[in-house]
C-alpha cells in the first residue's frame, strides 16, 4: 500500500514529499514530525485527512486541501448575503456551515433602538456585504462587523463563487495573481475568504474575461505553470528578460505553497488562540 | 443440495456470472456528478447503481439536535421504486432504516466529527438499481463522496462482502448467490488503520469457514480501496498521476 | 393546509439586478434568449430492472424515471382502462434545501402536474391494458427520482416520464382459470398514441421566459406549465406562484408552447430513437 510514497520516503527527500498529492488515510511519512493542518498523527505516522497537496516545512507537515466547505475563522474577510433579520440583528449567509449574525448596533451605533430604527432600511434580505468575522467559537455562530475600511454593502458588481480552498491560489504570492487579472482586465475584484468574489468593471467583456481567468484558476489550482497560462489567457506579455527568469519560474512553481503558508499561519494562530 | 452446487459454481470453478471465487464484480466510481452537493459519487458495483450525495458540514435543523463538542452524522439509505424486480413502495421500509443505521456506523469511525462541533453532515445513499451487496457499494461510494466534500477523515472506508456458496468461500456475493447461497457476510474496513467498521452475517459458517470468509472479505475491501483511490485521483489530479500510481503499485 | 412561506432561496440583489438588466435586453444570465430551453440530454434504459427507464438532463436539472408494470384492480369509474400512476420524489441529494421525509406540497403539485400532462393527453391507450374488464388490469407505475434540482422540474420530469414510456417494453400477462394472472415472459411495446410535451414559463417583472433555472425561479412572480399533444392541442395547464398573467400574455405563451413544443417533440423523439 501507498507505494507511490515508498520511493520518496526511502530516499527521504523533503522536497519530494512537498507537493505530493494525497487522499484521506494516506500515510505521508513515518517518524517524529509535527502534524499541523489536515493531518493526524497515529503511532509513528503522519496521515492525511483531506484530498490535497502535502507541504512539509521545518515546523511540521500539513496538507493544503483541494475540496471542502468554508469553515469560519476570526478576522477573515468574507462576502455574504443578508438572508433574514430580526428586530435586533441580520442573519447573513457566508457560504459556510454556519450562518453569521450582524448585530444592529454595529451599523446603527450604540444608541440603536429597535422601536425607533427600522433595521431593514439599512440592509435587507438579498443585500451583499463585505464583513469581517469578529468572533466565532464552539459555543456560538460567527459574529460579523462592518467596522473597518472597505467593509459594508456592495452596491454593484458581478458575483462569482469558487471553492474556498482555491482562494490562496487566486490571490497568488503577495497578491501577484489577482493583481495580474485586475490590471489586465481593468476590473476590481473583491475577495471573500469564504469563496465569494465580486468583480466590478465598466465593460461587460472585460468582466467576463476576469471571471474566465478566475474559473480557470479554480479548476487548475493544483497544476504548475498556472501563472503563465493565465497570462496567455489574459494576453499579458511575459515578464521582460531584465527580470530574473529563474526567480520568476521559481515563484510560479512555489507560489501555491507560499501563498497558502501565509494563510495557514493565520489559521494556526487562530487555533492557538482557541486553545488558550 | 447437489443441484445447487452445480448451479452456483461449475466444475471449472466459475460462478453464475463467470467470475472466479476470488474475483470482484466490475466496479466503476464517478466522483462529483451531483452539482448541488458538497460531495458526491456514483458507483456501479456489479448491477448496483447507486448515487451518494454529501451535504455538510452544515447547520443542524432542528437546532436542539446539535452537539456542542462534535458533528451530528445523519445517513439515509433509500431505494428508488424502480430499483428492484418488483416495484418497491417509496416509503422507507424497516430494512432501509436498519441499513441507514449500519452504514452510518460503518462510516462514523473514519470521520473526525470533533472537527465540526455544532454542525451536521448528511449522507444520502440512493439505490437506483439494486443487486446483491448494495450496502457495501453504498458505503464505498459514501466514503468517496465524503472525501470529495473535503471532510476530515482518518481513513477511507472500503466495503465488500464474502460468503459461502456451494461449500466454497467466495468473494463479493451477487444477488443469486445471496438468495441461494449458504452465507453472506458484508464487511467494511479502514484499509490503513486496519479496523473493521461493519460486520454482519446471514447464514451458517464453521469456525474455519468464518476465518476464511473474513480474510477473503478484507482482501476484497483492499481491492475496492484501490478503485476508490483511482476514482479520486482521476477527479482531482487528472490522468498524469494515475499512470504513476499504477506503475509503482505493481 | 397550504400556507405562504418564506422563500427558500434568496438571490443576491446584485445577481437579481444583473438578471433584470439582461432580461430587458432580451438576454439571460446563462446566455440564452428568453424563449430558449436549456440543452436536453436523454439516456434510455439505464435501469435494467425496470420495464422502461430514462435519465433526463435539462441543464443541471437531472431526473430518472422508471416504469414498473403490475396487475391490479382498475380505478373506480375507469373499469375498462388500465391504471397509470405517476409519482415523483425530489431526493434529498438534489439540493441543500430539501429535507428527507414525506413530500411537501410543491413536490405533490409537481407529481400531479406531470401525471395530468401524461394522463389527459391520453398518451397511453389504457383501454388496451385490460385483462379482465372491471376486475384485473395492467397497473403502470412511472416513478421519478429527481437527483439534482436546478429549476423547471416540471418539464425535466415530464420528459423523463415520456422517454421512459416510449422506450419501455411491458410484460405480457395472460389470464388462466378466470382470474389467475400468468406472466408469459413475452414483451410488448407500450401502446403510445401521442407524445405530450410540457413547457414551463416563468414571469419575472414583465418578461416571460421559457425553462427557468432555480435562480430565475427565485425571482419569478408567476409560473405557467402548458402541455400539448402531437396534434398541437392543449391537454393540460397549470398556473403557479403568487403573481398573475394578463389574458394577452397567456395567449402569447400558449402559442409559443405549441410552436416550441413541436420542436422539442421532434428533439425528444430523435434522442429516444438514438438511445434505443
Amino acid at each position: 500500500m501507498h507505494k507511490y510514497f515508498d520511493e520518496v520516503v526511502n530516499e527521504n527527500k523533503m522536497q519530494e514529499i512537498n507537493k505530493k498529492y494525497v487522499l484521506p488515510g494516506d500515510v505521508i511519512i513515518e517518524g517524529n514530525y509535527r502534524p499541523l493542518m489536515n493531518v493526524i498523527k497515529k503511532n509513528n505516522s503522519i496521515i492525511a485527512t483531506r484530498i490535497g497537496i502535502v507541504e512539509m516545512g521545518r515546523d511540521g507537515i500539513k496538507v493544503i486541501p483541494l475540496s471542502g466547505v468554508y469553515i469560519p475563522r476570526v478576522n477573515d474577510i468574507v462576502i455574504g448575503k443578508v438572508v433574514d433579520n430580526s428586530s435586533l440583528s441580520w442573519e447573513v449567509d457566508i457560504n459556510s456551515c454556519f450562518s453569521a449574525h450582524l448585530p444592529a448596533q454595529d451599523v446603527f451605533g450604540r444608541d440603536f433602538s429597535p422601536a425607533r430604527d427600522d433595521i431593514r432600511k439599512q440592509l435587507a434580505p438579498g443585500d451583499v456585504i463585505t464583513a469581517r468575522i469578529m468572533a466565532f467559537d464552539r459555543t456560538r455562530d460567527p459574529l460579523l462587523t462592518l467596522q473597518d475600511k472597505d467593509l459594508g454593502k456592495i452596491p454593484k458588481g458581478e458575483i462569482v463563487k469558487i471553492n474556498p480552498t482555491r482562494i490562496p491560489r487566486l490571490i497568488g504570492k503577495r497578491g501577484s495573481m489577482i493583481q495580474t487579472i485586475e490590471q489586465a482586465t481593468n476590473t476590481r475584484i473583491m475577495i471573500g475568504q469564504n469563496g465569494i468574489l465580486v468583480v466590478v468593471g465598466d465593460d461587460n467583456e472585460t468582466v467576463s474575461l476576469a471571471i474566465k481567468a478566475i474559473n480557470t484558476i479554480e479548476e487548475e489550482a493544483h497544476t504548475s505553470n498556472l501563472t503563465q497560462r493565465i497570462r496567455v489567457l489574459l494576453n499579458v506579455p511575459e515578464p521582460s528578460p531584465e527580470d530574473d527568469e529563474n526567480t520568476e519560474n521559481l515563484q510560479t512553481e512555489n507560489s501555491l505553497k507560499q501563498d497558502v503558508k501565509e494563510e495557514n499561519d493565520d489559521g494556526e494562530n487562530n487555533l492557538e488562540e482557541d486553545e488558550k | 443440495m447437489t443441484e445447487q452446487v452445480i448451479h452456483l459454481i461449475d466444475k471449472d470453478g466459475k460462478r453464475t456470472d463467470g467470475r472466479n471465487i476470488d474475483e470482484l464484480r466490475d466496479i466503476k466510481i464517478t466522483v462529483g456528478m451531483i452539482k448541488n452537493a458538497d460531495g458526491s459519487a456514483f458507483i456501479e458495483f456489479g448491477k448496483n447503481k447507486i448515487i451518494v450525495a454529501v451535504y455538510g458540514p452544515r447547520e443542524v435543523h432542528p437546532k436542539h439536535m446539535a452537539q456542542p463538542d462534535r458533528c451530528v452524522l445523519r445517513c439515509r439509505y433509500h431505494m428508488s421504486p424502480f430499483s428492484t424486480d418488483t416495484r418497491k413502495n417509496p416509503a422507507p421500509s424497516r430494512r432501509e432504516v436498519e441499513i441507514s443505521k449500519v452504514i452510518r456506523e460503518a462510516l462514523e469511525p473514519a470521520i473526525i466529527l470533533e472537527d465540526y462541533p455544532r454542525a451536521a453532515i448528511d449522507i444520502f445513499v440512493e439505490v437506483l438499481q439494486a443487486d446483491g451487496g448494495s450496502r457495501c457499494a453504498g458505503i464505498t461510494a459514501a466514503s468517496v463522496a465524503l472525501a470529495d466534500a473535503g471532510i476530515n477523515m482518518r481513513d477511507m472506508v472500503s466495503a465488500c462482502a464474502a460468503g459461502k456458496v456451494a461449500d466454497r468461500i467466495v468473494l463479493d456475493v451477487n444477488d443469486i448467490e445471496d438468495k441461494e447461497g449458504c452465507a453472506d457476510m458484508p464487511v467494511a474496513y479502514l484499509p490503513n488503520l486496519e479496523q473493521v467498521t461493519l460486520l454482519q452475517l446471514d447464514g451458517i459458517l464453521t469456525k474455519e469457514e468464518f476465518n476464511e470468509c473474513l480474510d477473503t472479505a478484507i482482501k476484497g475491501c483492499k481491492m475496492v480501496y484501490e478503485i476508490q483511490k483511482q476514482a479520486l485521483i482521476q477527479k482531482y489530479f487528472g490522468n498524469e498521476i494515475t499512470s504513476d500510481v499504477k506503475e509503482t503499485a505493481q | 393546509m397550504s400556507l405562504s412561506k418564506k422563500a427558500t432561496i434568496i438571490l443576491e440583489h446584485l445577481r437579481k439586478q444583473q438578471m433584470l438588466d439582461l432580461l430587458n435586453k432580451g438576454k439571460r444570465l446563462d446566455g440564452r434568449s428568453l424563449d430558449e430551453p436549456r440543452p436536453l440530454e436523454i439516456e434510455i434504459d439505464i435501469i435494467k430492472k425496470a420495464d422502461g427507464s430514462a435519465k433526463v438532463k435539462l441543464g443541471n436539472s437531472e431526473v430518472i424515471a422508471g416504469v414498473k408494470v403490475e396487475t391490479g384492480e382498475p380505478f373506480e369509474g375507469l373499469e375498462h382502462k388500465g391504471a397509470l400512476i405517476v409519482t415523483a420524489e425530489v431526493l434529498p441529494t438534489a439540493s441543500p434545501y430539501i429535507e428527507p421525509g414525506p413530500p411537501d406540497e410543491e413536490t405533490i403539485e409537481l407529481a400531479r402536474v406531470v401525471d395530468r400532462g401524461i394522463r389527459e393527453s391520453e398518451m397511453l391507450d389504457l383501454e388496451k391494458l385490460v385483462l379482465v374488464p372491471g376486475k384485473i388490469v395492467y397497473t403502470i407505475f412511472v416513478d421519478c427520482s429527481i437527483i439534482n434540482a436546478d429549476g423547471n422540474l416540471f418539464d425535466a420530469t415530464s420528459y423523463a416520464v415520456v422517454s421512459a414510456l416510449c422506450s419501455s417494453k411491458l410484460p405480457v400477462f395472460d389470464i388462466q382459470d378466470g382470474d389467475k394472472v400468468i406472466d408469459t415472459k413475452q414483451k410488448q411495446p407500450a401502446p403510445i398514441t401521442t407524445i405530450p410535451i410540457s413547457l414551463t414559463f416563468a414571469k419575472i417583472g414583465n418578461n416571460v421566459i421559457l425553462d427557468p433555472t432555480s435562480e430565475e425561479e427565485a425571482c419569478m412572480n408567476s409560473r405557467i406549465t402548458i402541455t400539448t399533444n402531437s396534434n398541437g392541442e392543449y391537454t393540460a395547464i397549470q398556473k403557479g406562484q403568487t403573481g398573475s398573467f394578463t389574458v394577452e400574455e397567456i395567449k402569447n405563451i400558449s402559442e409559443i408552447a405549441r410552436i416550441k413544443g413541436e420542436t422539442i417533440r421532434g428533439k425528444l423523439k430523435e434522442l429516444i430513437e438514438s438511445g434505443i
